[in-house]
């Protein structure tokens, strides 16, 4: 166990800890849930074995979102604690039948719901988009994820991605059926190893091509490759930072007019963690038509919609209102046709939220892209 | 108690579109996914606990060429002591029956109070190959089996029979279980796990190790042998609806009313 045999509070400083409880106080889940972030950074620091821990379902409860670690008053990372236990948990092979599946898929297909290798760009069958591995060196990867390679509805999304960056003439390439999971949600699961096997795949590949920029669908990928790949010498962009810049170079415009009242859910991996809060509200607010209000909880503070961390593959213990439900009926509240979003997870899981709260006729979730392709004038294609 | 698992590598073959290759004999597994075939991964688990709960040491072996070392290395970080690969281009071929005849002649030579197997291979579907086993052993054995209680020298054993009859059975070790999937929750192995016995050595034992003949083994020495292989015929009476979401819907719904599947 070389790679983990430094204790948890060495390794993330937890001595440090003031137990000022600002961590809890913000942590969306706390209020539902018996995961308490500053009790787990006590106990971890007190307790000689935290084999104790491994039988405590809540560990799997937070949805990585980070809010602890911006609040955090001594700088620490909370959240990095949660994951600590669960590298310990998946070492002892500890885990939940679902999140075993969600490894096991992206361990032996390369995305963690276990779909075939080569059905990963079926979605692009038609699209006329290069093969990025025949591109020279400094051009523009389009990195797709694997929930807008294989989920019909997400699978929208890169589509009309690829309308956008298509109308601006943008020459880009993907890497079709080579692409791998990123590992984002790998790690947060608590499988380093992995983690590292799926990021030298993918780094292998961007290697032959050394792209200039590299585009991604999700925040997660986005998250994971600027932050996590060790060594990628690319510049790595969410979409809707590349979106904003070519409106900037005078590439994109948006002239239809789209008539509708909306507000933007900020995805945790976007705002809170990467601090890109602009760019997409300037794309939305620059099509014509759109009537923009902010949700109360925004930005910094915005409410996680509980789809990260693994959670898409692990329901977790807390039985009370789901984020995303509570999400939905507050911008029903505020009198919108639509939230707005850029990130896959936020997608569905707000878009369930619609449905179990029995809302469809009322409310849209729609993605940033989706509302770009309005703006351009041009179709939506709803179905995959 | 020194217990001996026997674990196959397999294709899955659930997500991918299967091609029978140029013999018609086999399928084309270029691109399929070979991982350690289900049910002895449930086979594993079993003696892994039984070893936590009574100690004593775990061999895995693995008839098959050098690729299989994956699979026994996943069994050596899941818990298991020692493993074995069984190699011989003699081999090739085996049906059930050979193939017991393999592990049969390696099992002799190590010591063992049990003996665990997968009820079947998920690619062959033979389901003798344990059974087959016991035979040759002469060992008792219990097949399909769900639950495992070891008291001394007596196992206490739940076998599944047709229409959800469960049968009860005492036997005593040394003995032989085909392991049924879902008898137990078999732990995760993390590739962390997998590095760390990365260097561990793997036994390799060929045909004139065990003893064997090339007669006894491989397609000369076996029962069966598949004469060719072909996807059931297409049958009539599968209608694809054609049409936009709005038509299809329309078209479906008008059958089902039709068919009298919906009022
Ligand atoms: C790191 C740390 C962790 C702690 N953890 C805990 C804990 O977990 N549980 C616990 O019970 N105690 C805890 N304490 C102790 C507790 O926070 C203090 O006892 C309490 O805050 C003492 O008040 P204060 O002087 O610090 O007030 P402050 O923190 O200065 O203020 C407290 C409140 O008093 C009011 N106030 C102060 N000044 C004014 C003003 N000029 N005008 C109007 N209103 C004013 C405001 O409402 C303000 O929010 C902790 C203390 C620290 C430093
Ligand atoms: S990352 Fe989010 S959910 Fe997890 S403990 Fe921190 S605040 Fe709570
Ligand atoms: S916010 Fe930071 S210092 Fe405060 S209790 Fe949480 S981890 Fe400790």
């Amino acid at each position: 166990m070389e790679e983990l045999q430094q204790p948890l509070p060495e390794r993330l400083d937890l001595f440090t800890c003031i137990q000022c409880g600002k961590c809890t106080g913000g942590c969306p889940v706390s209020i539902k849930s018996p995961l308490n972030i500053r009790r787990v950074i006590r106990e971890t620091v007190v307790r000689e074995d935290l084999h104790g821990f491994f039988s405590r379902l809540e560990i799997w409860d937070c949805t990585t979102c980070s809010t602890c670690a911006i609040r955090c008053p001594r700088g620490l990372k909370p959240v990095d604690a949660i994951i600590g236990l669960r590298e310990m948990m998946v070492e002892e092979g500890r885990i939940e039948k679902t999140i075993i599946d969600a490894l096991d898929g992206a361990y032996k297909y390369g995305n963690p719901w276990g779909r075939a290798k080569n059905k990963r760009a079926e979605w692009a069958q038609d699209l006329d988009i290069q093969n990025a591995l025949e591109m020279d060196p400094g051009q523009i990867l389009y990195f797709v994820c694997c929930a807008a390679s294989y989920d019909p509805r997400v699978q929208v999304v890169a589509k009309t991605l690829v309308t956008v960056l298509k109308a601006a003439g943008v020459s880009f390439g993907i890497l079709g059926n080579k692409e791998v999971c990123c590992g984002s949600e790998i790690r947060r699961m608590g499988e380093v190893g992995l983690f590292e096997m799926l990021m030298e795949e993918n780094m292998k590949n961007f290697g032959k091509i050394e792209p200039a920029t590299i585009v991604t669908t999700s925040p997660h990928c986005m998250n994971a490759l600027k932050n996590e790949y060790e060594g990628l010498g690319s510049e790595v962009l969410h979409y809707s930072q590349f979106v904003r810049r070519l409106m900037d170079e005078g590439k994109l415009a948006f002239e239809t007019e789209v008539p509708m009242k909306v507000t933007y859910h900020d995805p945790c991996y976007l705002g809170k963690q990467n601090g890109v809060f602009d760019e997409p509200r300037e794309i939305l607010t620059s099509i014509p038509g759109i009537e923009f209000i902010e949700f109360g909880r925004c930005r910094e503070n915005s409410l996680c919609c509980e789809g990260g961390g693994g959670r898409m593959w692990m329901e977790g213990t807390n039985q009370g209102k789901r984020l995303s439900e509570v999400r939905v009926e507050d911008a029903l509240e505020m009198g919108v046709e639509a939230i707005i979003t850029a990130c896959p997870f936020c997608l569905l899981t707000l878009e369930d939220a619609v449905k179990t709260t029995g809302n469809e006729e009322k409310i849209k979730i729609i993605d940033l892209m989706e509302l770009a392709v309005m703006g351009l004038g041009k179709t939506l294609e709803t179905e995959g | 108690m020194d217990i001996i698992v026997c674990i196959k590598r397999v294709p899955e073959t659930a997500e991918a579109d299967l091609v029978i290759d140029a013999s018609k004999k086999a399928i084309d597994t270029d691109g399929l996914v070979f991982s350690i075939n289900e049910w002895d991964n449930y086979a594993v688990e079993a003696a892994i606990q039984l070893k936590e709960s009574v100690g004593g040491t775990i061999t895995v072996i693995s008839v098959g060429p050098e690729e299989n070392n994956e699979v026994l290395r996943r069994a050596l970080a899941m818990g298991a002591d020692e493993a074995l690969r069984l190699t011989d281009p003699a081999f090739e071929g085996s049906d059930a029956y050979a193939m017991a005849k393999i592990l049969a002649a390696a099992v002799k030579d190590i010591p063992h109070d049990l003996i665990l197997t997968g009820v079947q291979a998920d690619d062959d579907g033979f389901g003798a190959v344990g059974v087959a086993l016991a035979q040759m052993l002469g060992l008792p054995y219990a097949a399909l089996v769900t639950d495992i209680q070891l008291d001394g020298e007596t196992l206490t054993v739940h076998r599944e029979l047709e229409g959800g009859l469960e049968e009860v059975d005492t036997l005593k070790l040394p003995a032989l279980l085909t392991i049924q999937t879902g008898i137990n929750e078999p732990r995760y192995v993390s590739i962390m796990g997998i590095r760390r016995v990365a260097r561990k050595e793997i036994g390799v034992k060929g045909a004139g190790d065990l003893g064997l003949s090339e007669e006894a083994v491989g397609a000369k020495g076996s029962l069966s042998r598949i004469e060719e292989l072909f996807f059931p015929p297409v049958g009539e009476g599968a209608e694809i609806i054609e049409g936009t979401m709005d038509e299809k819907t329309e078209a479906l719904v008008k059958i089902l009313k039709e068919r009298g599947g919906i009022a």
